[in-house]
């Protein structure tokens, strides 16, 4: 890290890279322990079926400098740590659901609590970072997951990525890993996705 | 053959247990709904309700909320109340029907305007679980606003229709700004009033459409994806929608109440047992007194 006081972490998908696994919403899913229907973290691909212009990529929050989801919060549950991850106090959220309303990506989500259809509080990608409550606390762990950021550790998703796609961490540090695979593109690195030659052979 | 209509019934069943994931919101659906925000030719929905919610809707509330009280405190002070005499004839205005629906609408209304502004403040009060019931309020009570809105819409549609009567009473807002005791030209229902009742009823089915909306959320509605409009658009549009018409239907809210309770005295009672003063009728609807007149019924 070149500078860990004005870091700011973010999670960068490279779609020349994913290969549509799932690999990071089952990683997520398992070590969260989310209920089922909850999505933290999703893979979509995008220009299905379109031919050349059909790529991959994974979603979650994706942890906005001037989040929209902070801003139009009627409770003000949401706070944005000094590093730029984007977190919520579930025991101040009403599941209003106007963070969803205002999410480019569609990452908050909302599960189904009992009867009628209520809409439960709204629950999203922590980056690992768990909640306002006590660090690795049980209520902590019951209500947002693991704090994988306290122990150090990168977000379980980014670990689990096969390919290395999913990339998280200092946005700089990050643009930077991405600027090298770009311009190494044609120079000897891999240009059709990744391990495609070697199950297959170069030439289909 | 059997066994054939046995396994499309477990089909089908199976995908009513599993039709959540099947979700409008999240599946395959979430690419529309990520390309809505601001992709070219999107609708922008996205951007003009996080603006619209983070800066305008609370000092609007708040504006209308203490605004609207604050100018009919000084009409009341400088102005003061109508007060009408008592002692005459009284006429029978509103049916046992009417009173009966009228006091459900306001129940509903009673109960949903304070939860929504609770909503809208609940910063203020600390959000949690006091806001989440408040919530869950907000939503059951409009049960009881769609079985009196519906009435209500057709015994009074015919006399809230406009008339000519209602441009004078615009021209002098009713008669509210002074004192005199001229005759307003009003039918059964004067201008404001049917301001009021259009609200309240069309405006009111769009509340209960925007607001059933945001509560289920997802959900598949054909005509949005014939027009290729995505789930989260709709819910944006819905927002905007239920915040924009709230601020009208609060404002009119408290005008409403302000008229039946301070300005006309004794007003309210015409809701509780049916019956206006004679002189109510004949000063502020008098196209309907000289109506009841010529019938012979006043």
């Amino acid at each position: 890290m070149s500078d860990i006081g004005n870091a700011r972490l973010k999670f960068y998908c490279d779609e020349h890279r994913c290969i549509s696994c799932d690999g990071c919403s089952v990683a997520c899913a398992e070590a969260h322990e989310l209920p089922a229907n909850i999505n933290r973290r999703k893979v979509v691909t995008m220009n299905e079926g379109i031919f050349g212009l059909e790529y991959s990529l994974s979603i979650a929050c994706m942890h906005c400098t001037d989040a929209p989801c902070e801003q139009v919060c009627p409770t003000d549950c949401f706070y944005i740590r000094e590093d730029g991850i984007v977190l919520h106090d579930k025991d101040k959220c009403i599941g209003c659901a106007y963070c969803l309303y205002a999410c480019p990506f569609g990452a908050p989500q909302f599960p189904q609590d009992g009867a009628f259809s209520i809409k439960g509080v709204m629950d999203k990608c922590t980056m690992c970072a768990g909640g306002p409550e006590e660090t690795n606390s049980d209520k902590e762990r019951e209500l947002y997951g693991q704090n994988r950021i306290a122990e150090g550790k990168v977000p379980v998703c980014a670990a689990m990525c096969s390919t290395k796609a999913l990339l998280v961490g200092d946005s700089a540090e990050i643009s930077d890993i991405y600027r090298e695979r770009v311009l190494s593109i044609g120079h000897g690195a891999k240009t059709q996705p990744y391990g495609w030659s070697t199950a297959y052979g170069s030439k289909i | 053959m059997k066994s054939k209509y046995i396994i499309i019934a477990l089909l089908a069943l199976s995908s009513l247990a599993f039709g959540y994931s099947d979700s409008v919101v999240w599946s395959d659906n979430l690419v529309d709904n990520i390309l809505g925000y601001d992709k070219e030719g999107s609708l922008h929905l996205g951007q003009y309700f996080t603006i619209l919610q983070s800066t305008y809707f609370k000092p609007l509330f708040f504006g209308v909320l203490f605004g609207v009280p604050a100018i009919f405190l000084i009409h009341y002070l400088i102005i003061g109340p109508m007060i009408f005499s008592h002692d005459r004839k009284k006429i029978y205005v509103f049916t046992l029907f009417n009173r009966i629906v009228h006091a459900i609408a306001g129940i509903a209304f009673i109960l949903i305007i304070p939860t929504g502004l609770i909503m809208m403040f609940a910063t203020t009060f600390g959000g949690g679980e006091f806001v989440r019931i408040c919530k869950d309020i907000h939503a059951i009570s409009t049960l009881l606003f769609i079985v009196s809105i519906v009435p209500m819409f057709l015994m009074w549609l015919r006399p809230m229709l406009p008339s000519s009567d209602d441009i004078k009473w615009m021209m002098i807002l009713g008669g509210y700004l002074n004192k005199r005791k001229d005759p307003v030209p009003a039918g059964r229902f004067n201008a404001g009033q049917k301001m009021w009742f259009w609200l309240a009823t069309l405006g009111g089915f769009l509340m209960i459409g925007t607001g059933v909306a945001m509560y289920f959320q997802d959900f598949r509605l054909d005509i949005l994806v014939s027009n290729s409009i995505s789930q989260i658009d709709f819910l944006r549009a819905s927002a905007i929608i239920h915040n924009v018409l709230g601020l009208a239907v609060l404002a009119l809210f408290l005008t409403h109440i302000y008229m039946s309770v301070f300005a006309i005295k004794g007003a309210i009672h015409s809701m509780i047992n049916g019956y206006k003063e004679e002189e109510e009728v004949e000063i502020l609807h008098s196209s309907y007194y000289k109506e009841l007149k010529e019938k012979g019924e006043a």
